[in-house]
């Protein structure tokens, strides 16, 4: 039952309790209003600090080797030769090559040359104690061609070759921990370089050829996008992180406060036992929180506007410009889920938290998980348009930044809206049941958490799963399987075969139970028989509609049918790693383990496509996705009205069978009109229903689900 | 007696707990409270009173038989129940940022006292409890005879016609002990059922009008102080409950358990 009345109440309670705690303002706003542009005005005053050190700095340097003169000649005109400045000092100077170091060297090295650097000579006895001893900060070696070569191992060096003789070889001694001579030995490199070209230009230019590159051909560029859209590029990549960190900052004061804190100082039990249902708290809890967190963002923003509009700070702005009233209103609306889903997890954490102290260790993998998703701007060429618009904070980061350079696409931002709108409300639900968990009140533990095994898998399958399929993801891109068998033999027999038998070990499940290894009744393999290679071709058919609908990078297509089907491997061995195996493993882990898992909590239908989704997802790429699900589902259907694990077995085996079948004879299901697909549905159908004729209902399906209904509570 | 506003049928509570396994905290137990009346909860610690009063105020969940409060079913209607009860204990604290005043018009709202009546009701619980003096300091900075009193006022502030004491005394000093068990007392005279729990004999010989003794989840025996003297032939209720908590076999209880009307005889 809703109360809008104790809603409020317990809004205007926490609001009142926050403000009338000094440490908490003092925290979480009065600290970040004057530390933030404090950072960004310590960050600016250290670079410019650093620039301004660069520009006073003088380099000392010595030169040793036998060809030490050429070297110091080559400095000479570093050192007068200025970007841009017209003519290469060879040119002018001539003379230089034969000049001797000395004299001039100390000279030139008063006068700051516009390039902005300084060098100065420093005569020493030993260049190398000297380096370490920071006398000098680097020394440059000149060295012939044969010197340098007698010193290298007798490995091939490339571009550079003994029939190069001739030239010379300048090398620079550095150290490089110390900055002024990693930073100085850079610097001098590139201006060598500089100069080796400058050098060979007035050469070339002697001999009467033209050396400016502009002569062959001038490039320009011409940036076509408004200055909004820069504007609006730079503050889209940013300001969902900026938003979701400033409110993490904010909220998570009063959210470890409210439920953890409550536990700690008595008050909660209070509130449990007064009329407000446990909605009405999360309610109320969550709307403090999100309150306080926006506020506090937006407080922090204001702040920061104003050291900008002061002149105090500089990022670099002109933001202003991408941020129309329309702009500002699409804004508030997509962001409004976000701030939603970042409160709900910050009270979330807080509710499973049995004291304050907990509900502090537990925040800051919280806080890093929920900055996680805000990077999705940064990722170059993520187009909404792809898997990520159904993950939650990720999707709508991007609409933003969408928004803000103007390309709007209304029925993905829709869909963005309503992942992470959804993924709020799922999280604020949970908030609700935590608080109708008894441990709440009393921190003991549940029958199931006792007794464990088969009673506790259910209640910690989907927890199993989430695990295995993050370490699944981990072990596809960091296990490098350059064949295609090794790797079919990998991610899908050990994989897949590990998990369920770790499973069933550790929950101490009866495997003919947990596998439903039963037999089915025969007439059951007719169907799967007919099944099978039509719902392959329904399926494809899907892939066919869906890839009109949202059209899909054709080369990943392709590249994908490649690398799954290689043309050197035998039949047989295709066969039995790619069909046999996954038809076996994939089963056990799906149909077997995760059905049996779930079977309680879901009714027959929601149960086939919960399943379905799941084995979906584990196919990474995002375009295999709805196909591999749409499957799933077909499969764990044939599970539930066979009661058997075998059927799904020998479908999936079959499906696999005949797609490498056709694969390897170059036959693609890209049927020319739509019969083939409506045949394909009916023979399907007739395929379910003759399995429903000779069907055994797996046990047990939706038993919980049912109980709770005659045992309502709260 | 169907209609008290306190009953409970056969309700019991099964746990589980790391080192004692299942440990069946309630066991079965049948009580019944009348308007008007203070029914105490006798028992040592871990007899099981809070958990029979934890699920009467809905916080935890029966794991079997069934409970009403003022016609409403736990497991059915827990914010019915809740809204129709003021629960109180040692360990149900108030909020420390905020003045009694706040506090109970939070309650009151909370609870769902009729909006418009809500300041008026605030105004005459701080007169009825006498907490002018402090009615707008902030609980943090009273002291615990005052917080005490104004705990005593949040239970009460949306008027339930049942209230839930369970152990209240427990951390009182003596005089505020006193004043409590008055304050519960005038209560009783206002026509609240009233179910409170104790461990201590004496608390329960002066305030309670009937007495359950509770041991290991079960009722012993029920009863005024009288019938109990009467079916032990003893005088002083630690004896009794000494009597019934030794000797008393679950099936002799059964047997003996006076209920409302007392069966004759009955003695052991």
């Amino acid at each position: 039952m809703r109360s809008t009345s104790a809603v409020w109440a317990i809004f205007a309670l926490e609001i009142r309790s926050l403000l009338r705690d000094p440490r908490t303002v003092l925290v979480s706003i009065v600290l970040p209003v004057l530390l933030i542009p404090a950072i960004l005005l310590a960050g600016e005053w250290v670079e410019n600090r650093r620039a301004e050190r660069e520009l006073a700095r003088v380099y000392r340097f010595t030169v040793v080797g036998t060809d030490s003169a050429f070297v110091l000649d080559l400095m000479a005109a570093v050192r007068e030769d200025a970007p841009g400045s017209g003519e290469p000092a060879g040119a002018t100077d001539p003379a230089g090559a034969a000049d001797p170091a000395g004299a001039r060297d100390s000279a030139a090295a008063e006068d700051p040359p516009e390039n902005g650097l300084r060098f100065r000579r420093v005569p020493v006895a030993d260049p190398r104690a000297a380096l370490e001893s920071d006398s000098v900060d680097f020394y440059v070696e000149g060295l012939t061609r044969e010197e340098w070569l007698a010193e290298l191992p007798d490995t091939v060096v490339p571009g550079i070759g003994p029939e190069d003789g001739g030239a010379r070889v300048l090398r620079i001694h550095y150290l490089a921990p110390r900055t002024a001579s990693r930073g100085g030995a850079a610097a001098l490199q590139d201006h060598l370089l500089e100069a080796r070209k400058s050098r060979r230009d007035s050469i070339v230019m002697e001999a009467g050829f033209p050396v400016s590159p502009a002569l062959v051909a001038a490039v320009d560029t011409l940036n076509v996008a408004s200055d909004e859209e820069i504007q609006g590029a730079r503050l889209g990549r940013i300001l969902t992180m900026i938003l979701v960190g400033l409110m993490l900052l904010g909220g998570s004061a009063v959210a470890t406060d409210t439920l953890a804190g409550e536990k700690e100082r008595g008050t909660l039990e209070t509130l449990l036992t007064s009329a407000a249902s446990r909605g009405d708290i999360i309610r109320g809890k969550l709307l403090s929180i999100m309150a306080v967190a926006l506020t506090i963002a937006m407080i922090q923003v204001v702040n920061l506007w104003v050291f900008l509009g002061l002149g105090l700070l500089d990022v670099g702005g002109g933001f202003a410009a991408a941020v129309t009233p329309g702009v500002a209103l699409g804004l508030m609306v997509l962001y409004l889920p976000v701030v939603a889903l970042t409160a709900g997890l910050l009270l979330l954490t807080s509710a499973h938290a049995r004291s304050y102290k907990e509900a502090q260790l537990y925040l800051s993998p919280v806080l890093l998980g929920m900055l996680l998703p805000t990077l999705a701007p940064f990722l170059p060429d993520l187009s909404l348009r792809s898997a990520i618009v159904v993950v939650p904070i990720a999707n709508l980061s991007l609409a933003v930044r969408d928004l803000l350079i103007g390309e709007i696409h209304l029925p993905l931002f829709a869909a963005a809206w309503l992942v992470t709108a959804g993924a709020a409300a799922w999280v604020a639900a949970r908030s609700v049941q935590a608080l109708r968990d008894e441990s709440v009140v009393t921190g003991g533990t549940t029958r199931a958490e006792f007794l464990g095994g088969p009673e506790l898998f259910q209640n910690r399958v989907l927890r199993w799963f989430l695990v295995f399929w993050a370490v699944k993801i981990l072990l596809d891109f960091n296990v490098p399987l350059e064949d295609i068998r090794a790797a079919a033999f990998f991610s899908v027999g050990v994989v897949f075969l590990a998990f369920p038998l770790l499973v069933i070990r550790h929950f101490r499940l009866d495997p003919v139970e947990a596998l439903a290894l039963r037999m089915p009744r025969p007439g059951v393999w007719l169907g799967v028989l007919l099944g099978a290679p039509a719902a392959l071709v329904a399926v494809n058919g899907l892939f066919r509609l869906m890839d009109f609908m949202l059209p899909m990078p054709s080369e990943l297509v392709e590249n994908f049918g490649q690398a799954l089907l290689p043309e050197d491997v035998p039949a047989w061995q295709l066969i039995l790693l790619l069909s046999i195996l996954p038809g076996i493993a994939e089963e056990i882990t799906f149909r077997g383990v995760l059905l049996h898992g779930l079977r309680k909590r879901f009714g027959p239908v929601a149960l086939a496509l919960v399943v379905g989704l799941i084995f979906g997802i584990f196919h990474f790429q995002i375009f295999r996705i709805p196909v591999t699900a749409a499957l799933g589902v077909i499969l764990a259907a044939v599970t539930l009205l066979t009661g058997s694990i075998f059927p799904a077995m020998a479908w999936h085996a079959m499906n696999n069978g005949l797609a490498i079948f056709l694969g390897t004879r170059g036959i693609e299901l890209d049927f020319e009109g739509w019969w083939w697909g409506l045949g394909a549905v009916l023979v399907l159908g007739l395929a379910f229903r003759i399995i429903w004729a000779y069907r055994t209902p797996y046990p047990e399906v939706g038993a919980r689900r049912k109980r709770r209904s005659l045992d309502p509570a709260d | 007696m169907s209609d008290a506003p306190v009953r409970t049928e056969g309700l019991t509570k099964v746990f589980y707990d790391e080192s004692r396994g299942e440990v069946r905290a309630v066991d079965g137990v049948d009580i019944a409270c009348s308007a008007g009346e203070i029914l105490g909860l006798l028992g040592a610690n871990g007899a099981g009173k809070t958990t029979t009063l934890r699920m009467l105020s809905t916080v935890l969940r029966p794991t079997g038989g069934r409970a009403w409060v003022q016609g409403y079913e736990v497991r059915e209607a827990p914010e019915q129940v809740r809204a129709n009860l003021g629960f109180h204990s040692a360990s149900t604290a108030l909020y420390p940022k905020i003045t009694p005043r706040e506090t109970l018009r939070f309650f009151a709202r909370v609870n769902r006292y009729p909006a418009e009546g809500v300041e008026a009701r605030v105004e005459e619980l701080i007169r009825r409890f006498r907490l002018e003096e402090y009615a707008d300091t902030r609980v943090e900075k009273l002291s615990s005879g005052m917080k005490q009193k104004v705990s005593m006022a949040r239970t009460v502030a949306h008027d339930p016609p049942v209230l839930i004491f369970d152990e209240p005394t427990v951390a009182l000093d003596v005089l505020n002990a006193i004043e409590l068990r008055a304050i519960i007392a005038g209560l009783r005279k206002e026509g609240k059922a009233i179910l409170f729990s104790t461990h201590i004999m004496s608390e329960a010989e002066q305030l309670c009008d009937r007495i359950a003794i509770i041991h290991h989840g079960r009722i012993l025996a029920t009863g005024t102080l009288e019938e109990l003297r009467t079916a032990t032939g003893l005088h002083y209720l630690e004896d009794i409950f000494v009597r019934y908590a030794r000797v008393r076999s679950p099936a002799e209880a059964e047997r003996d358990n006076l209920g409302g009307d007392l069966p004759g005889g009955g003695h052991p």
